[in-house]
């Protein structure tokens, strides 16, 4: 009971903070809700006016009797207008006013998440979670026009015909207010609690056949060689039956919602029958007024038939705002200092015993690292993947807190805005993202006011010559989701072409030749070499390789440490490695 | 063969199977009008009795009765119908579900992206709804207004008139004016979906917003392209909400002239009381299946959009046919396999990727295969393990042709260390056991040890029972491979297919693993890729590939001292 009663006033702090966010569009909010209810009442008193209008025409037919006819044949002109022309309207404005607050809400959470990417945004990382936070995100979409609009016309236009009723013949009124509270309370609520469990079976079904269905696809080659091809189409063929168990059940339950609103609707013409032929005889009630009756709780329902549906998103819908109100709640990982000290003027960076964790009571990546890196200098930090290579550019880009000293040109890190030391340090990240946008736009990114040029000089520097001719539109050419249409190789040279257009001091390479063949990655070195020049650089790699031309410290790493300096030997190569001349 | 079907024939043509319980369910809809018309004409009476007679209350007892028991036999159907038409969508589902399953089958190893796939099987689901509610409907819309209108003829011809004069107009109107308007509700619901599509992607890439400073800007820019699609999207809706407004003006005002028309004919005296309210109560049910269709037209819109990809993606040609269980039935065999590829040609989407490989390997022998990337090294594996069968020439194993043998005994006899090793959903253990369900705790500690996974092990919090999420959340490029590795050890088989087993890890794990291959090899035949071709023992036997052919073989020292590709190849990859 008292767990019933939390949840239940967090629906409301939910539904009231959700309301917050689109508090600017409240007059278009209002107006949508308004019009809906304007014409729903116009199409429920177009039928209850009609009823009325036939049976006194009818009673004024057979006595002779003269009848002002003119009032209620407006009045039925009147309604049908209002019905037409505000239904239309009604779809306008809710839609404008949808628009609008869905615009604002995404504003609110990408300004929320910025600055706990990626410390704290694991769901962008993982697609499963990230197809969740976009169902989310689609369905607070459905929280004005689904829900909140049918709720409260429900409410307003029931009241409306309870009014009327009451005011007729309160007795009805009566009858008609157990079924209203029967069909649009009692039912619905039922069904809320009914359909937890199903509801939560399919969610779970749902993710686990997501997750199925991409092992059948990515593990392909596996399972077939190792002869799990039928286990898993048959493991696939289960879920799916259990999906759709709980499926059904849902559906079931949603059915008999909406089939409650419509027996309730038909109970209601047969109470207003039996309730109003006595009161016609005593002469309380007259004979046109008992026609608007039945035919006003006929269509008295219509404003009620929608709640079902409404009712049944809302449990949903709540979720997706508790889950996007969680991670917009999220403490980041780091804040900027209030009041940020100015950028030094020298490029030098120096990093003493610095400690970096992702967890707080997880194992130290960086275990206490001594580094220097002067301005101009070149150093290569080699180590096994796990050696924590790419957590220390997470803490020089002001991404994840560390521990320790980093200062830069003299500077503490932590007393500079994040923003600073980004425009000092570039970085071409390992799996760098590409977005769903054309190549320009993608390069523009890093330099929103560079010309054709500067593009062009940055794309030959980076090796992406071929590339660009190669695609349809050159550089207009879309690149597609996630950049689909671009090899993993020409991926990374769009992020070193970025990093040259960024133009800073500090050049961070996170394994910019990783999965290049020789040739390219031959081609790829000379490039580097030119854009080194002048510029701090830390190159990061499992395997040095040719790299070492490159550079003039080879550090490396290994269990968050520094193991070993050397200097490049020139012309080093592998031991194992028999000579070519 | 490969004609593809419009999106909208192939959703209609999966209904087929369905028709039964679709036929049932639309039956029972129709049974439900013919309850209303009973209902309408005993309200109806009751209160033309009523008002006109001054009947009492115990006249009418038995039609009250009647009245509550139809609300209730109309409760059920709907419950039945409802049942029938979910079960429609569901099977429709499975159905599809199934194809893709056997379309992934046929599709072997050729790559397609995991994104697609997730957005194909999320299509799946926003296909049921338009078979357990959109076509219902659809013949809903059709068959209870032509119901009803028989029903109001006999009653009253005028009113049956206008209704039958309306009724069509609407979709005829819909049609002239709503071929524009259904195709910009389309567009509007495009709009919808790239806005919501391009805030994602800039959630996507938010690290590398922030890295490259460029965070306001992409929320200024956010926030113009949400006004702008607003702006679009209203200019289309204003267009796309007209046919509902013809649609509603027709419904309503057409009740409106009903009313008014039956009141002056009762006014005269040339309509009954009775047939007048029948009509009355019966008009507005008349046009709610259209009204109920127009809502519920964005499932068929979801569907359509879904079927898309669907059907793009199911009629895809296919390297392989469906694998057939084939005549002969060799008993599993450990013995080293020899393997001969006689002239194998192999083509993918009308591009050649391996021309005139004509090569062989000794039971027991060991080949490496080296070449840009691109040049066919993994097909040719993936020809081995039966992933495409050659265009022309064949694959002989042990002198048998492959084609002829059964697929899945010989993939039984291959261990294989894949680039990019998937790891399931799932335990590590499970994962392991996935090449070899019967493997014991002895078989997975020698396979853990072998490919040095114990370190890992240990640093997981559960040990081997340790799930592992999504793609090997929580592995490493380096440690999924040598999770492969413990693969390819439980797995004892006698034919060793390795696609560069080292290339993520670093030198001290690089060399234990060496070792372990070593061992692993022993007794083996072996045809291994190499991406790093300074790794390769001067005694090797080398393939060199380009552009789909063999162009040279030999020893590795052999090869380098003769300058040909490999010599090249070896210089680039030492200039690297």
């Amino acid at each position: 009971m008292k767990h019933r009663k939390a949840t239940s006033e967090s629906t409301i702090a939910t539904l009231r903070r959700l309301l917050g966010l689109m508090r600017r569009q409240t007059p278009w909010l209002l107006g949508g809700a308004a019009l809906s209810l304007l014409s729903t009442l116009a199409g429920i008193g177009l039928m209850a006016v009609s009823g009325r209008f036939i049976t006194a025409m009818a009673l004024a037919g057979l006595s002779d009797a003269a009848i002002n006819y003119y009032t209620p044949a407006a009045l039925i002109r009147l309604f049908a207008i209002l019905r037409t022309g505000g239904r239309y309207a009604e779809r306008l404005v809710t839609h404008e006013a949808t628009l609008r607050a869905l615009s604002g809400v995404r504003i609110w959470l990408f300004e929320r998440l910025v600055p706990l990417a990626p410390a704290r945004l694991g769901a962008l990382r993982s697609a499963q979670l990230f197809a969740r936070l976009r169902a989310d995100v689609d369905a607070l979409e459905q929280a004005y026009l689904a829900i909140l609009v049918p709720v409260a016309v429900a409410i307003l236009a029931s009241l409306v015909v309870w009014a009327t009723m009451l005011a007729y013949l309160p007795v009805l009124a009566a009858a008609v207010g157990i079924l209203m509270l029967f069909a649009g309370a009692l039912v619905p609520a039922w069904i809320v609690r009914a359909g937890a469990r199903p509801g939560a079976d399919v969610v779970a079904a749902d993710e686990a056949l997501r997750a199925l269905a991409m092992d059948g696809v990515l593990g392909r080659a596996e399972l077939a060689l190792y002869g799990a091809e039928a286990a898993h189409a048959e493991h696939m063929r289960r879920l799916t039956r259990t999906q759709q168990s709980a499926r059904r059940r849902v559906d079931r339950l949603q059915a008999i919602g909406g089939a409650s609103v419509t027996l309730a609707m038909q109970w209601t013409v047969v109470a207003a029958l039996a309730l109003g032929i006595p009161a016609l005889r005593s002469g309380a009630l007259r004979g046109p007024d008992l026609a608007m009756l039945v035919l006003l709780g006929q269509a008295g329902f219509e404003a009620l038939s929608s709640l079902p549906d409404a009712w049944a998103q809302l449990g949903s819908t709540l979720a997706s705002a508790r889950r996007i109100f969680a991670l917009a709640d999220t403490e980041p990982a780091l804040r900027d200092p209030v009041a940020p000290a100015m950028p030094p003027s020298g490029n030098d960076l120096c990093l003493r015993d610095v400690r970096l964790r992702y967890h707080d009571t997880g194992p130290w990546v960086l275990d206490g690292i001594d580094l220097d890196l002067p301005a101009g200098r070149h150093l290569a930090l080699v180590g096994a993947s796990g050696a924590g290579k790419s957590s220390l550019v997470h803490a020089l880009t002001r991404l994840y807190p560390h521990q320790g000293s980093i200062t830069l040109g003299g500077t503490a890190l932590e007393a500079l805005s994040g923003e600073a030391v980004r425009a000092r340090i570039a970085v071409v990240d390992q799996r760098p993202y590409l977005f769903h946008a054309s190549l320009r736009d993608n390069l523009l990114l890093a330099r929103p006011e560079a010309s054709d040029e500067d593009l062009n000089a940055a794309i030959t520097q980076a090796r992406l010559d071929d590339c660009v001719s190669r695609l349809p539109q050159g550089l207009d050419t879309h690149l597609g989701e996630d950049g689909a249409r671009v090899s993993g190789g020409e991926a990374r040279r769009i992020a070193i072409a970025r990093a040259l257009l960024a133009d800073a001091p500090i050049l961070v390479l996170d394994e910019p030749t990783e999965g290049l063949d020789a040739t390219t990655a031959a081609a790829l070195y000379q490039a580097l070499a030119q854009a080194m020049r002048g510029r701090s650089v830390l190159l990061i790699t499992h395997r040095l390789g040719g790299l070492s031309a490159l550079v003039d410290e080879i550090v490396e790493l290994a269990h968050g440490r520094v193991v070993d300096r050397r200097a490049p030997v020139s012309g080093h190569r592998p031991a194992q490695q028999p000579s070519t001349n | 063969m490969t004609t593809t079907p419009s999106p909208m024939a192939w959703l209609r043509a999966q209904a087929r199977p369905q028709r039964r319980l679709l036929f049932a369910g639309v039956a029972l809809g129709a049974t439900q009008a013919l309850l209303l018309c009973i209902g309408a004409w005993l309200v109806a009476r009751i209160l033309a009795h009523a008002i006109l007679d001054r009947s009492g209350l115990r006249m009418f007892w038995p039609a009250l009765a009647a009245l509550a028991g139809i609300a209730v036999l109309r409760f059920i159907m709907t419950l039945a119908q409802r049942r029938l038409t979910f079960e429609a969508g569901a099977r429709v589902s499975i159905q599809v579900r199934n194809a893709l399953e056997t379309q992934l089958r046929r599709r072997g190893t050729q790559q397609s992206s995991g994104e697609l796939v997730t957005r194909l099987v999320d299509g799946i689901d926003a296909l049921a709804p338009y078979y357990s509610r959109y076509l219902p409907q659809l013949a809903f819309a059709a068959l209870v207004p032509a119901l009803l209108l028989l029903a109001v003829l006999p009653a009253d011809p005028w009113s049956a008139l206008i209704l039958f004069v309306t009724a069509p107009l609407i979709p005829v109107f819909m049609i002239l004016a709503g071929r524009a308007a259904q195709q910009a509700s389309q567009r509007r619901w495009d709009r919808l979906k790239r806005l919501g599509e391009r805030f994602m992607d800039a959630l996507g890439g938010l690290t590398t917003l922030r890295l490259l400073r460029a965070v306001e800007r992409e929320q200024a820019q956010l926030a113009v392209a949400g006004e702008a699609y607003r702006r679009e999207t209203m200019a289309v809706l204003r267009v796309a909400f007209l046919s509902a407004l013809v649609l509603e003006f027709f419904a309503t005002v057409s009740i409106a002239v009903v009313a008014v028309l039956i009141g002056f004919r009762l006014l005269w005296g040339t309509l009954g009381f009775e047939q007048g309210l029948f009509v009355l109560l019966l008009a507005p049910e008349f046009y709610l299946p259209l009204r109920v269709l127009g809502a519920q037209r964005h499932q068929r819109m979801d569907a359509a959009s879904a079927a898309e990809d669907l059907v793009a993606w199911l009629q895809k040609p296919h390297a392989t046919d469906p694998v057939a269980t084939r005549m002969t039935h060799a008993p599993r065999s450990m013995a080293p396999v020899a393997m001969r590829f006689e002239h194998v040609a192999f083509g993918l989407d009308e591009r050649m990727i391996l021309q005139d490989i004509d090569f062989s390997v000794a039971a027991g022998e060991s080949i490496t295969l080296v070449g840009a990337s691109g040049c066919g090294k993994s097909t040719l594996l993936d020809l081995v393990m039966g992933f495409g069968q050659p265009d022309s020439g064949r694959i002989r194993i042990d002198g048998n042709d492959l084609e002829a043998s059964d697929i899945a005994d010989w993939r039984a006899r291959i261990a294989w260390v894949p680039q990019r090793p998937h790891v399931f959903q799932g335990s590590l253990r499970d994962n392991l056991l996935l090449a070899a369900p019967d493997a014991d705790t002895q078989a997975i500690a020698r396979a853990v040890q072998a490919a040095v996974l114990g370190p890992v092990i240990k640093r997981l919090p559960l040990g081997l029972d340790t799930p592992l999420g999504e793609r090997g959340r929580g592995l490493s490029g380096g440690e999924c491979q040598r999770l492969a590795l413990a693969r390819a050890w439980l797995r004892d088989a006698s034919l060793l297919l390795l696609d560069e087993p080292t290339q993520h890890l670093d030198t001290t794990t690089a060399q234990a693993v060496d070792k372990a291959l070593e061992r692993l090899a022993a007794g083996r035949t072996v045809l291994r890729v190499a991406h790093r071709l300074e790794a390769i023992d001067d005694r090797d036997t080398v393939l060199v590939m380009a552009h789909g052919r063999i162009v040279e073989r030999g020893t590795a020292g052999g090869l380098r001292e003769a300058g040909g590709v490999f010599a090249d190849l070896l210089a680039a990859d030492l200039a690297a």
